[in-house]
Parts: structure tokens; C-alpha cells; sequence
């Protein structure tokens, strides 16, 4: 709408009454905090038309009040986060844990950390931490969205420290942050929505074993084996929200949200991959580090003890991709994510975790990870019926007006994503059948890791 | 006694002032555009808001509009807020959630 009232044209939108807080940070972070809204009780999502029609009724006034009275001075947002001025702040207690307990409880409050204990950005702390760099305090490394906060090295740096980072993972984390900042991951769509959008990064190159980061068992967590993993996982979190301002319920308006979130951090295993690592499949040299990070929605296994040859286990690994209930299972039928501020485009990826068993029984038939995606492909397939249960039909019509006619055809076998490159493989895990499949929200972006 | 003292963790945001558009005195004879961002109920809301309105304002005129990029949600680039900046002397949109 700010698109609409920079050009000289009065706006106002209907909001329902529990995005009020999030439509009114949105307004002051795009410059115009007096935005009108005209407020329904309930989303229209779900609801019958009829209750649509109704509360469209209750709120008319609203809207042309909206468009036709001076705007009053709007009341800042006041739910969820409290930010503060201050560069430096001050706790004190009976002894210094008391005030670190005392800080936290604070921190709490204010809604700065994601509810676990948090390590004290201390001076001394971040100094330490700032060891982990080259890149001077003051350096700005991207503006992340959706509240758009400067992400200076120091600021990444404290929430490092917060998380329990150890100066090593650092450069880690600040590979991240600037993954999150490329045009492409269209990192708002994914900070803000009502879906559980959690970032997972997978690491390459010879920086995974100098910092300890785990490839195999419980890669993902939880234990010690998976320390630096975790730490990193939960920093970018951090990162997200004090430096994003992407806050539960003010800005970050997941419904339910997911254990990901916390933390997803693993190293392929390239020692037991068969085939050149994710970072050198994707040009970089197999010397440099690399973080690759992917928006994913949920996690589910790839379980399968039995399949000695590659076909059958394709064809179970496929079936994880058929879940309509995930966002990605046939959404290019109506479009694809698209940030118009930049003219970019993303294709909705799944990432496979496959496991080194896994791996081992396409070596032996002579697959590749292109073999593995293409049969894929062929396989992940679901009538156009089922793929459109939970779509807006008129959305088809828009983004792709030459498919209507499968209406007509509703039967019809649809890959549920746009194409075979839309699968993303990496070799992680212990020994036994197991992998793991997540489903992605748009593309991954990689970038290499500055040491 | 224990004190302690820690570097703000939360990041200054770039901030951005814009100046809202002025204000009609009312919408007679206005032509109104309906942008719809392809949430669900959406269309059916603005369908209801435009009888409303044509009910109040019988001159007034009303065009339909969506996002031209996007996906569950389709968003107005540049060149589209352009041509219904032309088109339109004042837009309701849906949804905010």
C-alpha cells in the first residue's frame, strides 16, 4: 500500500484484529506509521462468504474513513518487543550470576531472546568474538529484513555470544547473515508469515572440521557432538530477531510455530559422499567454505532398511514429497515466490539429507545426485485434483492460464514441484538406513565463509 | 553486590519517512480500485465492499485489481502500482491477514 500512497493514491486494507500489531510495525518500518487499516475480527482465510460479506459490513466506515478523513497520528506498536536506545546496558543483583539472572530475565521481557537462557553480551565477550573475524566492529554485513536493522560485525557478533558461539563459529554465522540478505531468499516473506519458516544451513569445506561442526550422527542435535551445530543454528536465530526484528507475534506471525526454528545446522558429510560435495556442485572450489541456507518448512525421514537397489529407493524417498498439507507440494501451479522490489523469482526446493547407506546404494548402481533428481521428479506426482484442494483457483488462472484445462481433467498426474533441479541433495548422517527430507519455501542460497 | 553490563543486542533499523497521500473529502464520483492479493475470501470481501460503497456513492467507479508477481500472495511491482496510480483515485486492498 505504500507503493500506492507514495504515487498520491489514499490506501486503506483490511486487517484482521490479530495482525493489528504486526500491520502497524509493518507500517512504521515502510515509513508511513498513520497507514490506515480497516479492522475484521477474523482472517477472511477459511471463513464462509457469508461471514466474509459480515464483516466486511462492520468494518465499512473504517475504510471510507480510511480514504477520506486527514489521518490521525498513529499510536506506536506497543505489543511483543520492547526496543531499547541504549548501547550499553546495566543489571545488577546480589552477585554477578544474579545479575546475569537478572539480564535474562529482562531480556525476556523485552522479548530479545527465544526463550532458552542466553549467554551475556558482555565487552569482554564480544571482544573475544570479534576474534573470530577480520572484519572490523563497525563493518555493516547486509540491512536485515523485515524491520530492517543495520547488521554490523559487533551486533552479530553479541548475538553469537548470546547463543554460546565460540569465536571459531563466527565467520559461520556471518556467512548466514548474509545469505539471509541476498534478494533472493526474500527473506520478509519468509520472517513474517503465518507459516513455520525455519533457515537450514548445511556447511562445506575444510572449515567443518576445524570447528567441530558434526556430519554424522545426531548432526542435527541435540548433544555435544552437535555443540557447534546448534550454536550456530540458534545465532542466526538471534540474528533474525534482534537484528531483523523478526519477533514471535509482532513481526514473525507463525501460527504455531516449530522446534526447527531454534536450531538447523549440520556439515555434509562429504568424507562418505560418493559424489563431489553440494559447494563444488555448485562451482565453488572444494577448498573454500561455504554455507548454503534454505527457508524449509518441516522435517520428515527418509527411512528404508530394505531398498538395495536405486529405483526403489527413489521411489520411497518420492513419497515424502507428496503431502499437499506442505505449502511447496504443487504451489508452482500458481505462481512462484516473488519479491516485486527486485524482480526475483524462486522455484519451491526440497533438500534431501540422504544418509551415507543411502549414498553407497546409488554409487553401486553408477547414480548420480542428477539420476536421483530426475527420477524424483518422474515419481513425485499427484492428480491436479488433490494438488488444488487447499489452492485458490483463480490463482492457476493468473500464473498459468495454458493449465485450466486440467478442470477438466482433474485426474492428471502433476509433479509437485517445477521441475527435477528443484531437488537439493547433501550426503549427512551415521550409518543406517535413515535420511532425512525437508520441504523447502523457495531456493537456497550459498555463500563462501570468510576466515 | 553484582553488576553487569552488556552490549545492546538489538540492531537500529534504517528508517524510512514517507508522507501519506492526501485525503478526498468523500469518494463521489471517484473511481476506486480493489486490489486483491490473491489470499483467500479476499475477492469475496471486495465484491461486498464495492456494493457497499456503490450504495453510498452511486457515481462512484470501481476496478478490480491484482498483484502482478507472486504465488499464495501476488504483489504489486513499480509498474503495476504505476498504471493503477493512473487509473484510480483511491485503492482498498486485501488481505493483511
Amino acid at each position: 500500500m505504500t507503493l500506492l500512497e507514495r504515487r498520491g493514491i489514499p490506501t486503506v486494507s483490511y486487517t484482521a484484529a490479530g495482525f493489528v500489531q504486526d500491520a502497524r510495525r509493518s507500517a512504521v518500518t515502510f515509513g508511513l506509521p498513520e497507514l490506515p487499516i480497516a479492522v475484521v475480527p477474523t482472517p477472511f482465510t477459511n471463513q464462509p462468504p457469508e461471514r466474509i460479506r459480515a464483516m466486511v459490513e462492520g468494518a465499512i466506515g473504517q475504510v471510507v474513513a480510511g480514504l477520506t478523513r486527514p489521518l490521525p497520528m498513529a499510536e506506536p506498536p506497543r505489543e511483543g518487543v520492547v526496543l531499547l536506545e541504549e548501547e550499553w546496558l546495566t543489571f545488577t543483583g546480589e552477585d554477578q550470576l544474579a545479575a546475569a539472572r537478572e539480564m535474562n530475565e529482562r531480556f525476556l521481557s523485552y522479548g530479545w531472546g527465544d526463550g532458552l537462557p542466553l549467554v551475556p553480551p558482555t565487552e569482554q565477550a564480544i571482544e573475544e568474538m570479534l576474534r573470530g573475524t577480520r572484519r572490523g566492529p563497525d563493518d555493516v554485513v547486509a540491512v536485515l529484513e523485515p524491520g530492517f536493522g543495520l547488521a554490523t560485525v559487533k551486533k552479530i557478533a553479541a548475538n553469537a555470544v548470546m547463543a554460546g558461539c565460540r569465536p571459531e563459529h563466527l565467520p559461520v554465522v556471518l556467512a548466514a547473515v548474509q545469505c539471509l540478505a541476498e534478494p533472493k531468499i526474500y527473506l520478509r516473506n519468509k520472517a513474517m508469515s503465518t507459516g513455520p519458516h525455519a533457515p537450514l544451513l548445511w556447511v562445506n569445506g575444510p572449515i567443518r572440521r576445524r570447528i567441530g561442526l558434526n556430519s554424522g550422527v545426531c548432526a542435527l542435535g541435540p548433544g555435544a557432538c552437535s555443540f557447534a551445530n546448534t550454536v550456530i543454528g540458534r545465532a542466526v536465530r538471534l540474528c533474525m530477531m534482534n537484528i531483523g526484528h523478526t519477533y514471535p507475534g509482532v513481526s514473525d506471525m507463525d501460527t504455531i510455530g516449530s522446534p526447527l526454528k531454534y536450531s538447523a545446522c549440520v556439515a555434509e558429510n562429504e568424507e562418505a559422499s560418493p559424489w563431489p560435495p553440494y559447494h563444488v556442485e555448485h562451482g565453488f572450489d572444494r577448498e573454500t567454505s561455504t554455507l548454503t541456507l534454505l527457508f524449509v518448512y518441516g522435517i520428515c525421514e527418509l527411512h528404508d532398511f530394505q531398498s538395495t537397489e536405486p529405483e526403489r529407493l527413489t521411489e520411497v524417498f518420492a513419497t515424502a514429497a507428496l503431502n499437499v498439507a506442505q505449502v511447496p507440494t504443487g504451489l508452482w501451479l500458481i505462481g512462484r515466490r516473488a519479491d516485486p522490489r527486485y524482480g526475483t523469482e524462486e522455484k519451491e526446493h526440497h533438500c534431501l539429507f540422504i544418509c551415507p547407506e543411502h549414498a553407497e546404494v546409488f554409487r553401486r548402481a553408477g547414480w548420480e545426485k542428477g539420476h536421483i533428481r530426475r527420477a524424483l521428479h518422474r515419481r513425485a506426482r499427484l492428480p491436479f485434483r488433490l494438488l488444488m484442494l487447499n489452492k485458490e483457483p483463480q490463482a492457476l488462472a493468473t500464473a498459468h492460464p495454458e493449465l485450466t484445462w486440467l478442470w477438466e481433467s482433474p485426474e492428471t498426474l502433476v509433479p509437485v514441484l517445477e521441475d527435477a533441479e528443484c531437488y537439493d541433495i547433501v550426503v549427512v548422517g551415521g550409518a543406517a538406513g535413515r535420511g532425512a527430507f525437508f520441504w523447502g519455501a523457495g531456493e537456497p542460497v550459498t555463500k563462501a565463509i570468510e576466515e | 553486590m553484582g553488576t553487569l553490563k552488556v552490549f545492546n543486542p538489538v540492531a537500529k533499523p534504517v528508517e524510512t519517512r514517507l508522507q501519506p497521500a492526501p485525503r478526498p473529502a468523500d469518494l463521489r464520483g471517484k473511481r476506486i480500485g480493489l486490489y486483491w492479493n490473491l489470499k483467500a475470501g479476499g475477492d469475496v470481501a471486495l465484491q461486498r465492499t464495492k456494493e457497499l460503497l456503490a450504495e453510498r456513492f452511486p457515481d462512484a467507479r470501481f476496478s478490480f485489481y491484482r498483484g502482478d508477481v507472486g504465488f499464495t500472495m501476488r504483489h504489486l511491482t513499480a509498474r503495476e502500482a504505476d498504471r493503477i496510480a493512473r487509473e484510480v483515485d483511491a485503492v482498498i486492498g486485501t488481505t493483511s491477514d
